[in-house]
């Protein structure tokens, strides 16, 4: 079985626009949730997202950008970033041996709601051409492809909030399994249109209004949370074979050496904690470590009643006595919930968070929920005792539980 | 104005190109104007000239090409018009 390194990231996102920004942001604990500056935003009830503030005009020309939604702009922006990072290069037949593993929850929701707008209320007769092409979900996982020159096998999943953590385990696993040796993995989401926000108004998962500080509505395992904040961005990852990665002179950046993914089969949004808990054990199984070895957790934490109470529900199952040890950071609280780019992104921040040796905090922790009553760095960041190993979750309306486990790299294998 | 001046004009605004780059010999894919990026530019003439081009296909390779579709079916609209 191989052994799979990261070799370059790449990050576009609410806390800035490449992954030392990103990780500096969320250490120092900067806001990235802000008000939604569209006109239609006086509709919601929180006008509130993790908005991606990048100049689009200085990296794509006009004509580069017909037939490209946001989504696809995001993506190849962070695709760019890790494959210029890892130095690799994939022209010509080493591109043959290079897959594409993508994640989005909605693909192009900006195309395909400003289509139905035409439509419905413009009653035009007919559609921009390209509509279909900027929004299907592999639009952005054909783009990079075109881009990077990757001609191996391409997937996009859609699993909602797991979606890029199942891309990076699907990716893992194939270079694991020497399917392809190199392998582009990641997930990007840009659905901040009037349709989809009020979509999640409706299903009363999104954070309320009742704070005079909307930037901190966002408020994972505090007492007083009621919800998340929708996020745009994308996070992008090159995964190779060590051997190759070694022989080329990349600098790797860590190992990947767990990933469980299980379906709980039980509600399509109430999360249950033993499918999550089965995914954690999973991933540590196949990492070959103890839970308590695990020095760092990105949690889901989405900031739901629910949701925080299974995970760490879910946690204390898996870690026992040692969960109250573990340091837990949910950083959804500052850069927003990004579905199908958030479990990218956060096992990026978990890899930062071990490479840097520091966990960031769960901010707006003031008020601690006594059901959730792990070690969750309420509010500054802490450097970590030990910085080894370092988890992260992912869990999707649907039951989808993606969890990824990542190793500190060492030339020699343990 | 001229057609290819007025196509001219409007490839400048929506592709962001130069004028010297869009003499009627350049070719669309060389500018890198692809098969959908020239689609989504036809539908803007048509509005521009109250045309419809869906009738038969015509193969477009240049600048000038587009000139020369255009000029035809506005010459069959003259010809169609009642007298």
């Amino acid at each position: 079985m191989n052994r799979v390194v990261i070799t370059g990231i790449g990050v576009v996102s609410p806390l800035g626009n490449d992954p030392d920004t990103f990780f500096r942001a969320l250490v120092e604990g900067r806001p990235g949730i802000r008000k939604l500056a569209s006109p239609w935003s006086a509709s919601l009830a929180l006008p509130m997202a993790g908005t991606v503030d990048v100049d689009i005009d200085a990296h794509f020309s006009k004509i580069r950008r017909i037939g490209l939604d946001r989504v696809t702009l995001l993506a190849l922006l962070a695709a760019r970033q890790a494959v210029s990072a890892s130095g690799i290069a994939l022209a010509g037949t080493a591109g043959e041996n290079a897959g594409l593993f993508w994640g989005t929850g909605m693909g192009g929701a900006t195309a395909l709601e400003a289509s139905y707008h035409d439509l419905l209320v413009n009653r035009a007769a007919r559609l921009k051409p390209t509509t279909i092409v900027m929004a299907m979900n592999n639009a952005a996982a054909g783009q990079i492809a075109i881009e990077a020159g990757i001609r191996g096998p391409s997937y996009t999943y859609s699993q909602a909030c797991s979606s890029s953590a199942v891309a990076i385990g699907e990716a893992y696993r194939a270079v694991r399994h020497g399917v392809v040796g190199t392998a582009l993995a990641g997930g990007a989401e840009a659905l901040l249109t009037q349709g989809v926000l009020k979509a999640w108004e409706s299903l009363g998962t999104l954070a309320n209004a009742g704070s005079d500080q909307p930037e901190t509505a966002c408020r994972p395992f505090a007492k007083d949370r009621s919800g998340f904040v929708l996020g745009e961005g994308a996070a992008a990852l090159i995964l190779e074979e060590h051997v190759a990665a070694c022989r080329r002179g990349a600098s790797i950046l860590a190992e990947i050496v767990g990933y469980g993914n299980t379906t709980d089969a039980s509600h399509i949004t109430q999360p249950d904690a033993a499918g999550q808990a089965r995914a954690m054990r999973m991933a540590l199984a196949e990492a070959d470590l103890e839970p308590s070895e695990i020095d760092h957790i990105n949690a889901h934490g989405t900031g739901t009643k629910v949701g925080d109470v299974v995970e760490t529900r879910a946690l204390k199952d898996v870690f026992g006595d040692f969960a109250k040890q573990v340091p837990i950071s949910a950083t959804k609280a500052l850069h927003g919930h990004l579905m199908g780019a958030t479990g990218a992104l956060e096992f990026i921040a978990a890899v930062q968070a071990m490479r840097e040796g520091v966990a960031p905090p769960t901010a707006h922790l003031w008020h601690p929920d006594p059901e959730c009553d792990l070690d969750y760095v309420p509010l500054v960041s802490r450097p970590l005792a030990r910085s080894f190993n370092v988890m992260s979750n992912s869990f999707g309306f649907g039951g989808s539980n993606a969890v990824l486990v990542a190793r500190r790299y060492r030339a020699a294998s343990l | 104005m001229s057609t290819l001046e007025v196509i001219q004009q409007m490839m400048m605004s929506e592709f962001d190109l130069k004028r010297e780059q869009l003499g009627a010999s350049a070719k669309l894919a060389e500018l890198g104007i692809d098969s959908l990026a020239t689609i989504e530019f036809l539908f803007l003439l048509e509005e521009r000239f109250k045309l419809d081009l869906n009738s038969e296909p015509v193969p477009i390779a240049t600048v000038g090409d587009i000139a020369i579709e255009i000029d035809r079916l506005l010459a069959h609209k003259l010809a169609d018009a009642p007298a």
